[in-house]
């Protein structure tokens, strides 16, 4: 045994220094590559998922807010629906009145050219009434006088 | 190389330091630490939420093998306690052995004497290193299954004398598990050295076409004994804290 160790050279020294060296190494490597590395990844990892569910609830979001666009253009067709309705029958109510109106003040019109022509003839018949009466009275001393 | 082939099976001594053996291995760690850990600490400063291509390669592989320990553990909490080690063991071991083939490595020495002593040597061909691996996996995978079940419990896995099958069981076990200090140790190193001696070998009889290849192929070769050893690391204390034989049946 001890012709054995001494062919391979193995010493307790050597052998201590080497697992001291491999032990330090592990701490080194583990606080300044592994732990590091680890972190990262797992970072990087929240970040995706965070990512992902944002994602999701953005598109929830826009899907409500779909529906709320479309309640509302809906909402918004039935108001104009009515607007328009109101608008017609409005139309309609001046339409007749300004008709009735129009009707009203031709009848006005009417009433009082007939007023004016009626006028017009009795004073015409005045007229030829005294001229008659004045030829009359012509005719009359005309007579007279021949005879 | 001055006189053949020149097959050192430890680590050179270059000095000591208080008492401490300094071997052109244990130098060759430091260079691999202070690699390691400029390497992370310049990714780290660089780190950012929108990765540019090495960060997401990185990750990449990083996230795949922890979502493996995870899957294998079937627990994240047990992953994250032990994906540090086991991808310590796998970085240590990977670069250890992608390095033995860089230029400087194994060819720029001192001569002690007449003899040739190179500053650099693979760590992962120094018994010391690769047994030192080995011990702190065995511990990590025997601490884990004790902490998990409690001594006894965990203890009947290997001395069990509710039948005469469980006792022979159980010695098996627990010889299979103390063999696992040699297998992983020997299995990495015996693979890196084996592979360093191959090329050496292969320089002899061509000696500048025939070693690249090899090189190619031990440099996967180093690959897959990180993984490997990370590997078995990670199966081993998973089998620790399943539950023990005929606990269940």
């Amino acid at each position: 045994m001890q012709q054995l160790l001494a062919a391979f050279g193995i010493n307790g020294k050597l052998l201590i220094a080497q697992a001291v060296n491999f032990g330090l190494l592990l701490v080194v490597l583990t606080y300044f590559f592994y732990r590091p590395l680890m972190r990262i990844l797992e970072e990087r990892r929240n970040i995706v998922t965070k990512g992902v569910d944002d994602a999701a609830r953005a598109a929830e979001k826009l899907a409500s807010a779909d529906t709320l666009a479309a309640a509302h253009v809906a909402e918004a067709e039935v108001a104009a629906g009515h607007i328009l309705k109101a608008a017609r029958e409005e139309a309609g109510t001046e339409r007749s009145r300004l008709v009735k109106e129009a009707e009203a003040r031709a009848a006005a019109i009417a009433a009082d050219a007939q007023a004016r022509a009626e006028e017009v003839a009795a004073k015409t018949q005045r007229d030829s009434e005294k001229e008659i009466a004045r030829l009359a009275i012509l005719a009359a001393e005309r007579v007279l006088r021949n005879q | 190389m001055n006189s053949g082939i020149h097959v050192i099976l430890k680590a050179e001594q270059l000095g000591s330091f208080f008492g401490l053996p300094i071997t052109n291995s244990l130098l060759m760690t430091w260079v691999l630490m202070a690699l390691l850990i400029a390497g992370a600490y310049f990714f780290r400063r660089r780190l950012a939420l929108r990765p540019g291509k090495l960060q997401a390669g990185v990750e990449w592989v990083f996230e795949r093998s922890f979502a493996y320990t995870a899957d294998l553990f079937e627990s994240e909490e047990l992953a994250r306690r032990f994906f540090p080690l086991l991808a310590t063991i796998f970085l240590f071991v990977l670069i250890a052995n992608e390095l033995e083939f860089f230029p400087g490595v194994g060819s720029i020495g001192l001569m002690q004497g007449t003899v040739f002593v190179p500053l650099l040597r693979t760590p992962t061909t120094d018994l010391n290193v690769t047994l030192a691996l080995a011990i702190i996996s065995f511990l990590t995978i025997e601490v884990t299954g004790i902490l998990t079940f409690g001594v006894l419990k965990y203890g009947k896995k290997f001395i069990n004398f509710a039948s005469p099958l469980g006792f022979v069981v159980g010695l098996i076990e627990l010889v299979s598990n103390l063999g696992r200090l040699v297998s992983f140790s020997f299995r990495l190193f015996g693979n890196i050295f084996a592979g360093e001696i191959l090329v050496l070998v292969a320089g002899y009889f061509l000696p500048y076409i025939l070693p690249a290849p090899l090189m190619g192929f031990e440099m996967f070769i180093g690959i897959i004994q990180a993984l490997v050893f990370a590997m078995l690391t990670l199966f081993f204390i998973k089998l620790a804290i399943m539950e023990p034989h005929g606990a269940h049946a």
